[in-house]
């Protein structure tokens, strides 16, 4: 677990041909193994395990193993989109109200999709999706933009160029746009959940505020395609 | 149907006795239903399963009284059902065996936080009106100890404070629920409203209680009014009275209310809570007195606090003493089995996982099989 030393590190900047320099470090030595949470790999019994999965077990008995983060979780109900966006929503390190917040949320779509399920008539309760969950990734889908923009500096003038956005980015943008229409656009006594499950139904069928601003940023994108060629990457 | 080993070796000693109650009519409803919705025919048979309570039933039956969350919950199943459990069963025993010539007996529900005992409280109102008993549900006492933004000088004593906001809420329900018998029941003694109001004698008691709707001055004495005519007119056996009141333990305890120079006010300083306790007090005959206790909106009660002795402190336990305690714990097994099918059924747990083994017992688990945690984990499920 030793910092890089000052000798080390000054050697490599003499010589410094384009090689990686370390930005991002860790505390713990390379020695540390992950901490595993999922069930299934302890209850299998041994016969069942590969060579490499035994090698593994081996291991694990005999290296220190990293401390698990709060974000890791063992159970069947555990959602990593729900958690990021909860991350997102958090405020101040509150976790507790976050994750409320989003249980809240979860529990109002689902009790306005089933009172719209029990009172449809027969033909019609297939179409009626009540699941909170399905609801969700949906609408995050449906909100994530397809192309983005990046100032680039040319000739002293800054443009707008229209870029392909990574899967990260896309959903980073999706997440954020929804926590900012909720936190901006509504009345001062409307509560988050209601707001928030307000939004995620409006995705859900493409129509909202939300959709707008993607289609927005489409079309500024279309309509800076003569800038297109200023990207090198 | 899959609901585990537990609900189906129960199920075969039951379906004997309840197939020939549950006849199906229509489709054949689950196993933790039951089609039995007179309260009065609930046994042991029952024990674990869900009944239902038509909804005109339920507005005319429970104009307050019933938990925020049951209510929404009415509201998203159009349904209202009601698990049938040991405590509420133990006090039907109770409340069939006894006799009305003695002294009132009174029964203290208590328990753990979110292990039932409002429902409970609430199955016994159901099933005392539907023996056609005058219901007095006070449904939480709390709410009259605590956030009162008008506190009047009572003109019937001048040391005491009214609450007239309160019990003009309460005197509205009492209305609703009981309107039958206030046409029978007459007043005994001329009461002076006012200069110019009062009600003579022989008048039927819902006339007090338009005065007190209408004069929202007088609404606490109106109410003090309708407590006493009833304690003196029960003995004579035309009807019997059922005192329900939920979170008993604020009648004797602190409350965070303030008289204008800013002294706190002791509960017994309050009219509302000064006729409660002498309804509560076991001197009258032709009835029963059931209560339960409540930590969740007591004030300087600490959370671990359940116990009667805790939350009702030595004045309280004073007062209420000789009383027949009915602890209601956590869900059994088979309870478990039959909400967790419920809420299936209902399509309450929508997650793909919640239908599974694993999914069930980590609700088992976190919920620690109490009513109040599950409903909370189901929720975003």
């Amino acid at each position: 677990m030793a910092a890089p030393s000052a000798a080390g590190l000054g050697r490599r900047l003499r010589a410094w041909l384009p090689r990686m320099v370390q930005v991002r470090w860790s505390r713990y030595s390379p020695s540390y193994l992950e901490p595993e949470a999922k069930k299934e790999l302890y209850e299998k019994p041994l016969e069942e395990l590969t060579e490499e999965e035994k090698e593994k077990m081996e291991l694990k008995a005999v290296q220190p193993i990293k401390a698990a983060p709060p974000t890791l979780s063992s159970s069947v109900f555990n959602d990593p989109m729900i958690s990021k966006f909860t991350n997102m929503m958090m405020k101040s390190g509150n976790k507790v109200l976050a994750r409320s917040l989003m249980a809240q949320t979860l529990e109002a779509i689902k009790r306005k999709q089933l009172e719209k399920y029990h009172k449809a008539p027969e033909n019609e309760k297939e179409t009626i999706e009540c699941n909170p969950y399905v609801i969700f990734h949906q609408a995050l889908k449906n909100c994530q933009p397809i192309i983005g923009l990046s100032n680039i500096t040319k000739g002293g003038k800054t443009y707008q160029v229209p870029v392909p956005l990574k899967d990260n980015r896309k959903r980073f943008l999706a997440m954020k746009w929804l926590i900012t229409e909720c936190r901006e656009n509504k009345h001062r006594r409307t509560l988050m959940p209601e707001k928030l499950s307000q939004e995620l139904l409006l995705a859900f069928n493409n129509e909202g505020p939300i959709i707008k601003r993607k289609h927005v940023l489409h079309k500024m994108a279309e309509a800076n395609r003569a800038y297109a060629h200023f990207r090198w990457w | 149907l899959d609901h585990g080993s537990a609900l189906h070796t129960a199920a075969k000693d039951c379906l004997s006795s309840v197939s020939s109650q549950d006849v199906p009519a229509e489709r054949p409803r689950a196993i933790f239903h039951t089609s039995e919705s007179d309260p009065a025919k609930h046994t042991e048979h029952h024990e674990g399963r869900l009944y239902n309570i038509p909804l005109e039933e339920v507005k005319a039956v429970f104009p307050h009284g019933l938990p925020h969350r049951f209510q929404q919950q009415i509201q998203t199943f159009n349904e209202a059902r009601v698990m049938v459990r040991k405590p509420a069963l133990e006090l039907f025993a109770y409340l069939r065996s006894s006799n009305f010539s003695h002294p009132a007996v009174r029964y203290v529900i208590y328990g753990e936080r979110g292990t039932g005992k409002t429902m409970t409280l609430c199955h016994v109102v159901h099933y005392c009106s539907r023996q056609g008993w005058l219901v007095l549900h006070v449904p939480d006492a709390h709410l009259w100890v605590k956030n009162c933004k008008e506190l009047l000088q009572s003109s019937y004593n001048r040391d005491r404070l009214d609450q007239p906001l309160q019990a003009s809420v309460w005197l509205k329900n009492f209305k609703t629920s009981n309107e039958r018998f206030l046409q029978e029941i007459k007043t005994q003694k001329k009461y002076t409203w006012g200069k110019r109001e009062s009600t003579e004698e022989g008048r039927p008691l819902g006339e007090v209680v338009e005065q007190g709707l209408a004069r929202v001055r007088s609404a606490s004495d109106a109410m003090g009014v309708v407590l006493r005519e009833l304690r003196q007119q029960c003995h004579r056996g035309s009807f019997r009275l059922l005192v329900a009141v939920d979170g008993v333990n604020a009648l004797w305890g602190r409350t965070t209310l303030r008289k204008e120079d800013k002294s706190p006010v002791s509960p017994e300083e309050l009219t509302l809570v000064h006729n409660l306790r002498k309804m509560v007090r076991n001197d009258w005959s032709g009835g029963a007195i059931v209560t339960t206790l409540s930590q969740t909106g007591s004030l300087f009660k600490p959370s671990s606090a359940y116990t009667p002795q805790e939350l009702l402190g030595k004045e309280g336990f004073d007062a209420l003493d000789p009383f027949v305690p009915i602890p209601v714990p956590n869900y059994s097994p088979r309870e478990f089995e039959s909400c967790y099918g419920y809420y299936l059924e209902r399509k309450w747990l929508q997650h793909e996982k919640a239908h599974t083994e694993d999914g069930k017992a980590e609700l088992q688990f976190l919920s620690g099989s109490n009513p109040r945690q599950l409903d909370r984990l189901a929720g975003p499920l």
